[in-house]
Formats: C-alpha cells, sequence, structure tokens
C-alpha cells in the first residue's frame, strides 16, 4: 500500500464524503472491492438550467492519489461547454489538470466545483468550443437546449 | 542512515542521531533509501567527523588504517542490518499512517497531502508551509522535476512557490515532538492488545514489549514465529484441532482462531448484544434480531408503524391492518389465480366465436354484389383482428405453464382461421366434392326440412319456423337477407339436381355401351351360324351332283346326259337360291339390329330431354 491510498482509506476521506456528502451529491463506490472509482449521484442545482435533473458521474482516483488529478467523467450526457458531448463525458475542470492539480486538494472541494459550474459555465476552459460560443451570443437557446437534454437524458434517477 | 548511525557517537550531533533513529524505525532499510535521501547525505557531507578530516590530511600509512577501519564498520553494519531484518520479518515496521488516534488532534498537525498527522515534517523554505518528508518526496517525484545538485526541489503543493526543503529546524523539532506525543492504540488491538501508547513510542511497544507481537520460538530448531507472551510456553507449533470447528492448526495459532476465524464462534450482535455464533449472525440481524426495527407486516395495505422486533408482536396483535394482511394476500393471490383462468376461458371463448362465424360463413355466404362488399369489408375488419389477437395471445399464454394453455395452443394449431378470400372458394369445393353416388346429400348445414319446392316457393308465404334460422344467428337481420338465403338455398338445391342428373345420364351411356357389346356378341354368333349353314349347303350341293352323276354314269345313254345336265343346272339354281335366302336373312338380322340400336338411341335420347 502506497500512502496515496491510505490517504483514501485512513484519511477518511471516503468515509467523510460518504456520511457527510456535498449539497445536492451522493457518493458510493461503484464496486466495494475497489475503492479506486467512485460513483457520484448529482442533483441539477436548483439555480441553474440543469435543475432537475439527476446526473451519474464516475470519479477515477489515480493509484498515486492525492499527486495526481483524479479523472472525473459525466455518465450521464449532458450539454455543457465543459463537458465533451460524447459517451465519454469527460471534464475540463481547472483543478483536475494534472499541471493546475494539487495534492492537498480533495474531493470535496472537486464535487463543489462541478457544482458551480453547472451554475456558471467555465467557458475560458471550454472543451466544446460551439457549444461555449452559443452560451456566449445566445443565451436563450443555450438554456432551451440544455433544458431539454436534461429532460431526455437526466430525468430518472 | 546506518552510516549517520555510527555518526551518532559524537556528541555534537545529538539532534541528527535522533532523526537518523526516527527514519530507521518507520522506514525499511532498503539501500534504495539511504541513495534516496539526499538530504541527509547532505547534511552527512556537512558535517565530517574530526577523526576523517584529520585522516585525510595525513600520509599513507594512516590510509591503511582508516581502510581497514572502514571494513570493520561495514561487517558491524552487515550484522546489524540482517538481524534487523530478521526481526522485521516477522514484525514489518509500523506504518504510522494506518495508526488509530486515541484522541482527536488539531487539524493543523494534518499534512494537508496525506491527511495525516505529520510524520517527519518538514517545512519548505520559500513559504513555510509543512509536509511529510515522504509526502513532499512523492509530489515532487510525481512532477518530473530536474534533478538539482542543490538538493530536490519543486513547487509547494499548497501554494505552487518554488521551493526546496529546508535543514531540520526548530520549528519542525516542535511539530515532531507534539506529532509524537499523539497517543495510539496498538497496531495489534485487532489481536488483542489493548495498549494505547504514544505515536513515538509505538514501534519500541511492536518490536520489544507487546505481547501481541511475534518473535522467534524458543525451541531448538524451530525459528516459528510465535507471540511474544506464548514464548514462554515452550514449542506451540503441533497440531490442533479446534473444538467447535473441528479446524486443524497450530497451538499457536488455536487463540486467534477462537478470537477472528472460528465460525462457531460467539460474537456479539451488534443490535442486541446477545452472543451469537458468527456463521449465523448474518439471518439473526435479518431475521431474528429482537433490536432490528422492522415495519409492521400491514405495511402494505398502509401502516406506518416501525418497530423494535421485540415491540412488533405486541403492535401486530392490535394493528387491524396487519391483522388483516395474510387474509387479503390470500385473496388477492386467489383473484390472481382467477384472473389468469378468465384470461385462458376468454381467449376459449375468442377462438370458438371466430371459429362459429367461419363456419356461420361457410353455411351462408352472401351473394349480392352490396352484401358481399360488406360483407368482406367487414370481414377484412373482423378476422385479422381476431388473427392478431389470436397470435399475441398465444405469445402471451405460452408464458402460462398451465395444461388449459397447452390445450387451446392445440386448438390453435389445428383450427384453421377462414380469411375472406379463401372462403368463397371454400364453399363450392364444398359442393363439388360431394359424393355422386348419393343421388340427394344432405344438405351442410342446419337446413329447414320442408323446404319448398325450387322454382314455385312463394317468397311471400310465411316461413317455415325452421327456415330461415332465427334473426339472433346474426346473418338474417333484413328481409334482404331472408331473400337472399332463400335465393342461395334454392341454387344449392338447383345444383344437387344437376348432379344427379348427370350421374344419371353417365348411368345411362354406361347401360348403353354395354347393350352394344351384347348386340355385337348376338351378331357374331348368328355370322357363324350362317357360315356353317352355308358350308353345309356347299356339301350338300356337292353331294348331290356326285349322286347325279353315277345315276347318269349307270344309265349309259348319250341322251340321259343332257338331262343330268339340266338336273345338275336346276340343282345348282336351288343352292343359289339357298345361298341368297340366307344372304337376305342375314340382311334381315343386321337390319333387326340397326332399328333396336336406333330405338335405343331414341329412348335414350327421349331420357335426356326428359331430365
Ligand atoms: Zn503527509
Ligand atoms: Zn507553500
Ligand atoms: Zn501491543
Ligand atoms: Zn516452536
Ligand atoms: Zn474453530
Ligand atoms: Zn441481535
Ligand atoms: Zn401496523
Amino acid at each position: 500500500m502506497a500512502g496515496s491510498n491510505k490517504r483514501i482509506a485512513k484519511g477518511q476521506e471516503l468515509a467523510d464524503i460518504t456520511t457527510n456528502p456535498p449539497e445536492g451529491t451522493k457518493v458510493k463506490l461503484a464496486d466495494e472491492s475497489n475503492i479506486f472509482i467512485w460513483e457520484v449521484l448529482l442533483d441539477g442545482p436548483e439555480e441553474s438550467v440543469y435543475a432537475g435533473g439527476h446526473f451519474k458521474l464516475k470519479l477515477v482516483l489515480p493509484t498515486n492519489y492525492p499527486f495526481k488529478p483524479p479523472v472525473l467523467s459525466f455518465e450521464t450526457r449532458i450539454y455543457h461547454p465543459n463537458v465533451t458531448n460524447d459517451d465519454k463525458g469527460s471534464m475540463c475542470l481547472g483543478i483536475l489538470r494534472s499541471d493546475e492539480w494539487k495534492p492537498p486538494n480533495q474531493i470535496r472541494a472537486v464535487l463543489k466545483m462541478v457544482r458551480d459550474i453547472l451554475v456558471t459555465p467555465d467557458i475560458d476552459n471550454a472543451v466544446e468550443g460551439a457549444i461555449a460560443e452559443l452560451y456566449k451570443s445566445n443565451r436563450k437557446w443555450y438554456d432551451k437546449q440544455a433544458k431539454e437534454w436534461v429532460a431526455k437524458y437526466a430525468g430518472k434517477k | 542512515m546506518s552510516r549517520s548511525r555510527s555518526f551518532s557517537r559524537s556528541p555534537r550531533q545529538s539532534i541528527q542521531a535522533r532523526f537518523g533513529f526516527f527514519d530507521a524505525s518507520q522506514q525499511p532499510p532498503m539501500p534504495i533509501h539511504s541513495s534516496s535521501n539526499p538530504t541527509g547525505n547532505l547534511l552527512e557531507v556537512t558535517f565530517p567527523p574530526a577523526e576523517l578530516q584529520r585522516s585525510m590530511s595525513s600520509n599513507h600509512a594512516s590510509l591503511r588504517g582508516m581502510r581497514r577501519l572502514e571494513a570493520r564498520r561495514q561487517m558491524e553494519e552487515t550484522n546489524y542490518l540482517s538481524s534487523k531484518a530478521r526481526s522485521q520479518n516477522l514484525n514489518p515496521p509500523v506504518d504510522l499512517r494506518l495508526l488509530d488516534y486515541v484522541t482527536p488532534y488539531d487539524d493543523n498537525l494534518m499534512c494537508p497531502v496525506c491527511r495525516c498527522a505529520f510524520i517527519d515534517p518538514v517545512v519548505l523554505v520559500e513559504c513555510d508551509h509543512c509536509f511529510c518528508r515522504d509526502c513532499i518526496r512523492q509530489t515532487w517525484a510525481t512532477t518530473a522535476s530536474a534533478y538539482t545538485p542543490l538538493g530536490p526541489r519543486g513547487d509547494c503543493p499548497s501554494c505552487r512557490t518554488p521551493a526546496k526543503l529546508g535543514a531540520r529546524s526548530a520549528t519542525s523539532k516542535i511539530l515532531v515532538n507534539i506529532t509524537d506525543d499523539l497517543v495510539v492504540r496498538c497496531p495489534n488491538s485487532e489481536q488483542g492488545c489493548e495498549a494505547t501508547v504514544k505515536r513515538g513510542e509505538v514501534q519500541d511497544h511492536v518490536g520489544i514489549y507487546c505481547g501481541y507481537s511475534k518473535q522467534e520460538c524458543y525451541a531448538e530448531d524451530c525459528e516459528q514465529p510465535v507471540r511474544r507472551r506464548d514464548a514462554d510456553l515452550g514449542c506451540l507449533h503441533y497440531n490442533v484441532t479446534c473444538f467447535d470447528c473441528r479446524e486443524t492448526m497450530q497451538k499457536a495459532e488455536l487463540e486467534a482462531h477462537w478470537k477472528a476465524k472460528c465460525p462457531d464462534r460467539k460474537v456479539a450482535c451488534p443490535q442486541c448484544q446477545e452472543p451469537i455464533l458468527s456463521r449465523v449472525l448474518d439471518k439473526h440481524s435479518r431475521e431474528m434480531c429482537p433490536a432490528v426495527t422492522v415495519s409492521c407486516p400491514g405495511a402494505v395495505l398502509g401502516c406506518t408503524s416501525r418497530s423494535k422486533r421485540s415491540q412488533a408482536e405486541v403492535h401486530a396483535q392490535t394493528c387491524t391492518l396487519a391483522i388483516l394482511a395474510p387474509v387479503l394476500a390470500a385473496q388477492k393471490q386467489r383473484l390472481d389465480e382467477q384472473e389468469v383462468v378468465q384470461r385462458t376461458m376468454s381467449r376459449k371463448l375468442e377462438v370458438l366465436e371466430s371459429g362459429f362465424a367461419a363456419v356461420e360463413e361457410i353455411l351462408y355466404p352472401k351473394h349480392s354484389v352490396q352484401a358481399k362488399e360488406d360483407d368482406v369489408r367487414a370481414d377484412e375488419r373482423r378476422i385479422p383482428l381476431l388473427l392478431e389477437d389470436g397470435d399475441s395471445a398465444r405469445r402471451r399464454h405460452t408464458r402460462l405453464e398451465s395444461t388449459d394453455v397447452e390445450d387451446m395452443d392445440e386448438q390453435f394449431s389445428g383450427f384453421e382461421f377462414p380469411s375472406p378470400t379463401s372462403s368463397r372458394p371454400m364453399s363450392s369445393r364444398l359442393i363439388a366434392s360431394l359424393p355422386p353416388s348419393r343421388p340427394a346429400p344432405p344438405p351442410p348445414g342446419p337446413r329447414p326440412q320442408d323446404l319448398p319446392e325450387p322454382f314455385s316457393t312463394d317468397f311471400d308465404m310465411p316461413f317455415p319456423s325452421a327456415f330461415p334460422p332465427p334473426a339472433a344467428h346474426g346473418p338474417y337481420v333484413s328481409p334482404l337477407h331472408h331473400l337472399l338465403s332463400m335465393h342461395e338455398a334454392l341454387r344449392d338445391e338447383l345444383s344437387r339436381v344437376s348432379t344427379a342428373v348427370q350421374e344419371l345420364d353417365g348411368r345411362q351411356s354406361m347401360h348403353t355401351l354395354n347393350e352394344n357389346l351384347r348386340m355385337r356378341e348376338e351378331m357374331g354368333y348368328l355370322g357363324a351360324q350362317v357360315t356353317g349353314l352355308s358350308r353345309q349347303v356347299g356339301w350338300l350341293t356337292s353331294t348331290q351332283l356326285q349322286r347325279q352323276q353315277h345315276q347318269h354314269g349307270a344309265g349309259v345313254g348319250s341322251s340321259a346326259g343332257g338331262g343330268g345336265m339340266d338336273g345338275i343346272a336346276g340343282a345348282g339354281a336351288g343352292v343359289e337360291a339357298a345361298v341368297s335366302a340366307v344372304g337376305a336373312a342375314a340382311s334381315a338380322l343386321r337390319g333387326a339390329a340397326q332399328v333396336r340400336a336406333q330405338a335405343r338411341r331414341g329412348h335414350s335420347e327421349e331420357g335426356r330431354t326428359k331430365l
């Protein structure tokens, strides 16, 4: 066991986040025997266009966590400038980039950041340029599109 | 590291000695470690022992002495390392990050990287942020930092300031003292050790004092590990069998087996604290534990009461819903069964209905163009629907496993659903295939016995009670339909009559053929008789002629010759007359036969016209 796993297993990070998750999220292991893959259920924040949606995310911790950033992806499709518009649902989140990642960061902060970008997309770090462009130029249409996707993909739990 | 241990004899470096020991206690003494500890090396180079400095500046003889000294030191070191490795094989170094802290500690004592109380903390020179030495080293190892001769450097994990490791300073010394004073549980607590010790002393506790640590068996030729507290009991490395589960193991293992592994050991139920066999604990908490909260049996009916299992009984006795629950459940089950049966029955009914409709269609097809079109349209609406229903129902029913359904399926496979296109040819086929030998086949289906004579039916007369079929049967809903059905019946009758006539005709011609044959035979017989007669006549003639010649010869008169000639000629003429008479008789016979044949032909023609 390297020091990294100790932080997940012993450092109460998982226990803490499962028993006392950040607002609007639920965290559990996707597979009880593998502490490196977490399943996150995220409710669309009420103040965002994603309100009412229930999104499933996958958080994969590298074996040398926390020295390398975790990888977060949307399993539920979402119309968002910071999430790739494909089945992978990869995320571009500032603090998750390996050059930006700091070992002291915690998963709790990551999840909070995800909720924050659902409320306010991080246009400068967009991975879907077209959606970012639409967000800037025609906000109404973007809202409509995002809501349609919520109804289509993230409606049920 | 061991080198730093040897330096520790010098009183000048007591602080380093302490750190050196601390390092050794928490990290495996692998050679790679001492080389990956550049700071330590740096420190050693900074403070070389005074005696070494002296020998460096002296001559070759002292150099030889120094080499000898070095060799001895290396031997000591090897011995020390090997003995340490042996003891560490039995008791691996305590991983301070996995310890249970007895008392909560201040968040400021927590390394932000490993989120654990600082272990060998270091302070970064530029920003004064503090981390475990291991944590900062790992961080910098993963961020491809270039090697710098001035020691490891990189960005601070917290504030990203480019930084390098500072020398061990007073700050970290205080931190070390504080964190070493945190009280932790012995890592053997699961095996039974209840000791709580300061973190700084936990390695000593495990290595020297803890009764639950392993050490080598004292017995001769037995190097197997034994718990320190059992070491004085003599060699425990013989096999015993657990009383409860019959598993065989070494005596030294038995206690641990009872404590944690034996499936027949008693454990306290976490809910009710009752001692329960560990292998039934799951079942106990699922089904029996009185402390588990269960919901009322009437929950399906809406009772929201939840109580401990022990009190659930009391509640269930008073709760109306709980009392009703089994009754209602039984009823629901019966309802479900009934529904299944009913579905089967309705399917059967459907099949029968459609079959009935098909039979009706065959019996009473409609002939008026308008009616036919209506009917076809109605059929197109009805029969495909039925067919579709049948298919889907069959799919639905194959899932049920009742014999009823199998019966149903047999019915399905045996029964042909008539389609609107095939129903009409079917009825005509039926008529054509009626057996010709039966002069008046019974009408196909329920037909009136007292059907009025064809062509003479008075359509205005009141219908007999049996004809047409009651209006409730469906097809006869209007006077037009009455007429149509009557018409259809007549048509049937007509076709039957024509069949009978055809049959009669066939029989007649057969009869004629037979008669002709017999006549021809008779004629042949007569012909043969005539031939026989003529041969007889010929013979008679020739004998007559011979007799006359003989008489003539006896007379011997030349004149008699003429008279004889005349007699012969007369006889010849008589014979000729007889022959022609026979021919006339034959022609008369032939004529009679012809007359007879003509008469028969006339008779058959008469019969045909009569028909
Ligand atoms: Zn640390
Ligand atoms: Zn810093
Ligand atoms: Zn102990
Ligand atoms: Zn022994
Ligand atoms: Zn046992
Ligand atoms: Zn219990
Ligand atoms: Zn109740």
